[in-house]
């Protein structure tokens, strides 16, 4: 292999580094409703989740990058093109695999996903080739002459990400790739997903509102609330250090016990069963029962828990709100 | 081992973008309708007006004095034509209905437009079905039949005066399938169900003709015409082939007006809802 020169190595470096996507003060409306309001950010080479609750402009800030939105403000480029402008010429470098169910009627998952490579501009021949080698990939190898319709759900999962990838684009989006999957076929999915990323060194955009999906793949994150960006950056630096987290039960007037754990520097949310309580730093589970006998409450369960990255970002977007 | 174990090979090929696009969207419609048998059927069934006119050439070329009864000249033409625009309206409803309504029911439409294709690439791809097996329905008897009338009767029809029925023939067919074609595809798109859209499109032709002769019953005049779809294309037929029916005998430019103004409102309609995102407002 040729060595690299200083030169070719720090373009290449800068080339990594180069944002595949980004967006600047970016507004996008549904007629009065404003989906995006004003957002920044940029998606780097590699895998990236796109979090956020549903209704939080995920799939929006997708479809104005696909160019089928226009921004009422601001500026989305993709490959340094202007979707809005040159839509064909990003679309051909996207896989997209839609959140909603997509299939022709009476169609093979052969001829489906040839037709998918074919309609983004590979030779016909090519895109069968490819079909059947895609298919194969994601697992569909022996069922690939059975109509799509005759499908389970996992399996028009996997079609739809067959017919993202077929040409081989250089960005991936993917909404909601496990929509309706079971626990075993998520995580294949996600194995498939990651393998993606990993072996493939192909970029993807990853939305969804599970944070597990997100975690598992993606090693960045923009969080979505409200059709603001609520976080970005990596998901270790958004975290930081998890705090202790204790199940709380308690019998008796909780309210001031609660403002009395808020005043010591505590966070809690309202869990299944009682209160979900984030100790504040140094603290542990003597602070709870002093703070339950000055509140005068009682405490009936009191269990250790860990903290998820749900209670993360579920803090993230509460201080969001807040602001 | 894993599914993801196995692999596939990177594509590195990237030629520039195809000028005709909308290609492999006509041909695998085609393919997926020619593939039912009733269909095919029904596309035989269409060229039976054809087998009966080449008989009818035939016998009058066999025995001269059946002209008298069967008259064989230029009008043959247009009369087969209008059997065939009856034929049309069965072949767009089961060949055109579901182009666009199945899209928008499966999410297919999603396939297509987040690809490098425009809408209009999307909309003349699928406006090809219905048009290409309408034209295999118009034109290609219409001009069949002219080529076997040279053939069998070259002193009837091998002079000057009746050199205007090729081009006639090619007038009337693509006028009668673009207009059924758009039609059917506006009606098609404004629905997700296939049947409403066939319901549609049928209960619209067939409306409008009730209605048509409704109001000529009352008021016999020829310009009621002009609110029925197949009566604008006779209205045409008439005059380029010299048929009488004097319930159609409209100007034949106020008939093209009308079909054009159809025409226009089916591709406003289709672009409005030919879109990768629905906004409810």
């Amino acid at each position: 292999m040729a060595e690299l020169g200083v030169e070719e190595a720090r373009s290449l470096g800068e080339m990594v580094e180069t944002p595949l996507v980004e967006f600047k003060d970016l507004v996008v409306s549904y007629g009065p409703v404003q989906a995006l309001a004003g957002v920044s950010g940029a998606f780097l080479p590699g895998p990236t989740g796109l979090l956020g609750p549903n209704g939080a402009g995920k799939t929006t800030l997708l479809k104005t990058l696909l160019g089928f939105l226009d921004p009422d403000r601001g500026t989305i480029t993709a490959f340094g093109r202007d979707p809005a402008k040159e839509p064909l010429e990003v679309r051909r470098r996207i896989g997209y695999m839609p959140e909603v169910d997509c299939h022709l009627p009476g169609m093979t998952a052969a001829a489906f996903v040839a037709f998918a490579g074919e309609l983004s501009g590979l030779p016909r021949d090519e895109a069968i080739s490819r079909a059947h080698e895609v298919l194969y990939y994601v697992g569909l190898g022996e069922a690939r002459y059975r109509t799509v319709e005759t499908y389970s759900t996992g399996m028009k999962q996997r079609v739809k990400l067959a017919q993202a990838l077929v040409h081989d684009p250089d960005l991936l989006l993917l909404d909601e790739p496990t929509n309706g999957l079971d626990p075993a076929g998520r995580d294949e999915m996600l194995a498939l997903i990651r393998d993606i990323s990993e072996r493939r060194q192909m970029s993807l955009i990853l939305c969804s509102h599970l944070l597990r999906d997100v975690e598992q793949v993606c090693e960045n994150v923009i969080v979505f609330n409200q059709g603001r960006v609520a976080a970005s950056g990596r998901i270790a630096d958004l975290t930081g250090p998890r705090r202790a987290v204790y199940d709380v039960r308690v019998k008796g007037d909780a309210t001031a016990f609660l403002t009395d754990l808020k005043d010591h520097g505590c966070e809690w949310r309202e869990g299944e069963d009682g209160y979900r309580v984030s100790m504040s730093d140094g603290f542990g589970p003597e602070l709870i029962f002093r703070t339950a006998r000055e509140s005068g409450v009682q405490v009936r369960f009191l269990r250790p828990g860990a903290e998820t990255l749900e209670d993360v970002f579920l803090r993230a977007l509460g201080h969001e709100a807040e602001r | 081992m894993p599914i993801y174990e196995q692999t596939y090979r990177r594509h590195e090929a990237r030629g520039p973008l195809r000028r005709v696009r909308f290609w492999p969207i006509t041909r695998e419609a085609l393919r997926l309708i020619l593939a039912r048998r009733w269909f095919l059927a029904l596309l035989v069934a269409a060229w039976l007006p054809f087998v009966v006119e080449v008989i009818r050439i035939y016998v009058v070329t066999r025995f001269p004095e059946a002209n008298r009864i069967l008259p064989v000249d230029g009008r043959l033409f247009g009369e087969l034509l209008g059997w065939q625009a009856f034929f049309t309206m069965f072949i767009t409803i089961f060949g055109g209905a579901g182009l666009v309504a199945n899209d928008l029911r499966t999410g297919a439409i999603l396939v297509y437009l987040s690809r490098p294709l425009t809408r209009r690439d999307y909309v003349v791809g699928k406006l090809g079905v219905p048009l290409l097996l309408n034209l295999s329905a118009t034109l290609a008897p219409g001009l069949l039949l002219y080529a076997v009338a040279l053939a069998l009767a070259p002193d009837l029809f091998w002079k000057w005066d009746l050199a205007w029925i090729a081009p006639a023939v090619v007038v009337q067919s693509l006028t009668v399938s673009m207009v059924m074609s758009l039609v059917a595809l506006a009606v098609s798109s404004l629905s997700r169900s296939v049947r409403v859209a066939g319901l549609g499109f049928f209960g619209l032709l067939i409306g409008l003709e009730v209605a048509r002769g409704i109001l000529y019953a009352l008021y016999r005049r020829p310009e009621t015409a002009l609110l029925s779809l197949q009566a604008d294309l006779r209205s045409l037929g008439v005059t380029l082939f010299g048929l009488a029916d004097r319930s159609v005998n409209v100007p034949w430019a106020y008939a093209a007006a009308m079909l054009a103004a159809v025409s226009i409102g089916c591709l406003l309609v289709l672009r409005s809802r030919v879109r990768a995102v629905e906004i409810v407002q």
